[in-house]
């Protein structure tokens, strides 16, 4: 394979975090059950607020069952290319240097906006700051009835930082 | 006006951009102040409108008010007229003023409006002379209006009133109109002043008897002598006249006796009934009344040197007892005390949330709020309506609506604030972290070279819109802008390439053309920052060896710093995120992403961990217990204190959050004793791990003699 160019990287990058911000937190705000389709598995690390929580059938258990209606609002978001030849496992190991694509990166997501807690708009808008790494995909499972995605949260830290 | 200093460099806008087209008109409006120092009745009148106009353009929602203004002014531009300088309008421009009442009794009155825009169309109609055509029939422009018409301002987005300009100040009240053909005119109670050129005066004053929609109107000449009191240029800083400087000094003399530091209470109620305030002859009439509260705030705000010591000074405000039918009139103590705790309205005339609208999203820190003896209060939303306006509101009319503890509640978040997650490896985050932001603030090249490789990335990104801590000011991000790869705004893959900032010469490059910054010390100041970290495996391998990539340290910092530009220097915050692998840098370390964002200072408190350890009384010192971050507590830093464990003080998985605290406790306690960590543990658990009690109690031992030498740390 030809050795990937820069705007090739950056498009696969920057729209796999758009993508990603796009789906995810509205995923939070009002589509829940499908919260836990956005984690690999197993994944490195879920803090929000320095609690550590499983993984993300965790995470969409305490966002179903414990959460009051939150509305988040991403104001701004970046990311980077962390490795650009991602080790993502198979069933037999890790893909080859051969088998890898241009989409076989980690990358890295870097989010800021606000939160309101419950239903009401005159509640107060709590600033975060969210760090997410995605990896590719390891499965080609198809999700029953969901779209399968391409990027799942390997790593992810939430915090209210306003 | 109060504000009119600021919302003149926010505002800026179209209008005022056509204005500066006519280079006299631009003068008159800027040197209001100074053409006021004339002295005479009319030029006073005048400049006041200039000032209140600028003053009070500081709503955004007033585009179709400002486009008005502008065919205004093209068409004033472009006439041959003499007298197109618009903003001469009303005053020393030799235009005669007549007053006529009656209209409130018409028909009209029952209009949206109060019949005001009729019965300007009625004088029109009979001001021009009978065989004049269209174009140069006379004009009136509405230029003042007082609480009555509110409603009918607030309409005027909708329906036009013949305005050239309408600025509104969040009360709605209006002011500064243009005299485009002839006149211009203004409201006060139920008098329309109307401003006309001299030879119009006659005719005007014969349409006195004459029936406007039912009733007989009253025209007269409007004497301006008993108008001028409380005239904005009399508060004007540099106002010398001798009236200001009396008007001002018993404004100053009533506050004072008004005021009472010790309680923080400015009580302005029952002001119709002040000896002082009477014998001024501010209530004589309705518009000296309505200029009253305005004037009394600025005199207010004169007392301070700057807004923080004028936010301090006042808690609470009462203005009971004042006969208000809405906040119209003293809508400016939003501005100038906008962080008020208790508002005393009680018995005034308040009918229902309409007549406080303009309060609506003021005082945000609102907790006791009394309208007992209003209508409103009897309205059946009345309750539910405070509460969903003022999310702080405590106690409404002397009862307790929201207890302390659902207030905390509504505070806290569902998820509980933790200390943060500080998972290090031999110390390369704190060492990185420590050493990163003093090299940042002091040599950024220096840094680079330490850490930073030809396959670093560095990107930048502004959330210009975050949520910021109260009374806060955000400064512009000029500095910043275009290299911020925001992506929800940065669209084009150009552009998102070209602010990717890959290698150490393009990183150096980007970092050396930032502002100055100066971060706190993380020692000194450790609440200020939140570190957080852990191990993350699939890095890249530099070396090549390792297939399946390596591990490194995934670090977020939060925290603010003071940006250096010239002699202003502005607090902002920052969001940081790196990624550190294995590799030929200072440590052996390199950076492999390290990605920012930067947003208005939003202060600390948002990570001050939640739940705190029930032993400490609130009376410890704050600092230090709720000190987020291991790394900077003093005492967690191995080798301060000799014996300390790995990860003591730290949390770790599976170690009890109290037992965290204490441990922190312990570290503190010896850093500031001296103590052995045993030593200071005793100490505490033997004052119940009140730490003013075990240091109070180690001084006790200490000058007894008592503790043994091998209480304390080798020297």
């Amino acid at each position: 394979m030809a050795p990937p160019t820069e705007d090739n990287l950056t498009k696969v990058s920057t729209d796999a975090a758009t993508e990603f911000v796009q789906s995810f937190y509205p995923a939070l705000e009002n589509n829940r059950s499908s919260i836990a389709s956005f984690y690999n598995q197993p994944t490195a690390m879920i803090l929000f607020n320095g609690n550590a929580v499983t993984d993300g059938a965790a995470v969409q258990e305490i966002f179903v069952n414990q959460m009051s209606p939150t509305h988040y609002e991403v104001q701004s978001f970046d990311c980077q290319i962390i490795n650009q030849g991602y080790p993502t496992p198979t069933s037999t190991g890790t893909k080859l240097p051969t088998e890898t694509t241009l989409k076989d990166m980690s990358i890295l997501v870097l989010v800021s906006g606000y939160v309101r807690f419950g239903e009401s708009r005159d509640l107060p808008q709590r600033g975060f700051s969210e760090t997410i790494l995605l990896v590719p995909n390891p499965t080609t499972d198809l999700p029953k009835g969901r779209r399968r995605k391409e990027w799942l949260i390997q790593t992810q830290n939430f915090r209210l930082v306003v | 006006m109060k504000n009119g200093k600021g919302s003149r460099g926010r505002q800026g806008g179209s209008d005022r951009g056509g204005i500066r087209k006519r280079g006299a008109a631009t003068r008159v409006d800027r040197e209001g102040d100074m053409v006021m120092e004339g002295g005479s009745a009319a030029r006073s009148r005048g400049g006041k409108r200039a000032r209140g106009e600028s003053g009070r353009s500081n709503t955004s929602n007033r585009s179709q008010a400002a486009n008005k203004a502008m065919d205004a002014i093209q068409r004033a531009i472009s006439s041959n007229d003499s007298q197109a300088n618009i903003r001469q309008g009303g005053r020393g421009s030799g235009l005669e003023q007549a007053i006529v009442r009656g209209w409130k009794q018409s028909k009209a009155a029952s209009n949206p409006d109060g019949g005001l825009e009729s019965l300007i169309a009625f004088l029109e109609k009979k001001l021009s002379p009978s065989d004049s055509k269209a174009g140069t029939r006379a004009r009136i422009t509405k230029v003042c209006a007082t609480p009555e018409l509110a409603v009918t301002d607030m309409n005027h987005q909708r329906r036009p009133l013949r305005c050239a300009f309408v600025f509104r100040d969040g009360s709605f009240r209006t002011t500064i109109g243009t005299c485009l053909g002839s006149t211009g005119s203004r409201v006060e109670g139920d008098a329309l002043i109307v401003s006309v050129r001299p030879e119009l005066l006659d005719r005007m004053l014969k349409l006195d008897g004459f029936s406007f929609a039912g009733a007989p109107l009253t025209v007269h000449k409007y004497d301006r002598s008993t108008d001028g009191l409380l005239d904005q240029s009399m508060l004007s800083q540099n106002g010398s006249s001798p009236s200001a400087a009396d008007t001002k000094a018993k404004m100053t003399a009533v506050l004072g006796r008004r005021y009472a530091q010790q309680t923080k209470l400015l009580d302005l109620s029952r002001l119709a009934s002040d000896p002082d305030l009477v014998s001024m002859g501010i209530f004589g009439s309705t518009s000296t009344e309505s200029k009253f509260f305005p004037a009394l705030m600025k005199v207010w705000e004169l007392n301070f040197d700057d807004s923080a010591a004028r936010r301090k000074a006042v808690e609470s405000v009462s203005l009971a007892h004042n006969q208000l039918a809405n906040i119209t009139a003293v809508t400016t103590l939003a501005q100038t005390i906008p962080e008020l705790k208790n508002l005393d309205l009680s018995n005034n005339e308040f009918k229902d949330a309409q007549a406080l609208i303009g309060w609506r999203w003021k005082f945000r820190n609102l907790e006791f709020l009394d309208l007992s003896n209003t209508p409103f209060s009897s309205d059946p939303t009345f309750k539910d309506t405070m509460l969903k306006w003022y999310p702080k509101l405590r106690f409404l009319n002397n009862v307790e609506v929201r207890t302390a503890e659902e207030l905390a509640a509504q505070k806290k978040t569902p998820i509980p604030v933790q200390p943060p997650h500080f998972r290090d490896e031999s110390q390369i985050a704190e060492n990185f972290v420590r050493a990163f932001f003093a090299g940042y603030d002091n040599d950024r090249s220096e840094l680079i070279n330490g850490v930073y490789d030809k396959s670093s990335t560095f990107t930048l990104n502004i959330n210009t819109s975050a949520p910021k801590s109260e009374g806060t000011e955000t400064a512009p991000w000029d500095a910043y802008i275009k290299k911020s790869r925001n992506l929800l705004k940065i669209n084009h893959l150009p552009a998102r390439m070209s602010r990717a900032y890959n290698g150490t010469d393009k990183i150096r490059d980007l970092w050396t053309s930032l502002p100055a910054t100066r971060h706190p010390d993380i020692t000194a100041h450790p609440d200020q920052w939140l570190i957080e970290c852990y191990p993350i495996p699939g890095l890249p391998d530099p070396s090549g060896q390792s297939p399946t990539g390596v591990g490194g340290l995934l670090i977020m910092v939060h925290g603010k710093f003071d940006e250096i530009s010239g002699s202003r220097v502005e607090t902002r915050s920052f969001d940081r995120t790196f990624i550190l692998g294995p590799g030929g840098g200072m440590g052996g370390i390199r950076v492999i992403n390290d990605i920012l964002c930067l947003r208005a200072y939003g202060g600390h408190e948002a990570w001050i961990p939640e739940n705190q350890p029930a032993a400490p009384p609130a009376a410890a010192p704050a600092t230090p217990l709720v000190a987020p971050q291991p790394v900077a507590v003093p005492g967690a830093v191995p080798g301060v204190v000799p014996g300390a464990p790995d990860g003591y003080g730290m949390p770790t998985p599976g170690k009890p959050d109290v037992q965290v605290q204490q441990e922190q406790l312990v570290l503190q306690m010896s850093s500031k004793t001296r103590m052995t960590l045993p030593y200071s543990e005793m100490a505490l658990s033997g004052n119940g791990w009140n730490i003013d009690a075990a240091l109070k109690n180690f001084e006790e031992l200490k000058t007894q003699g008592t503790l043994p030498p091998d209480a304390f740390l080798p020297v």
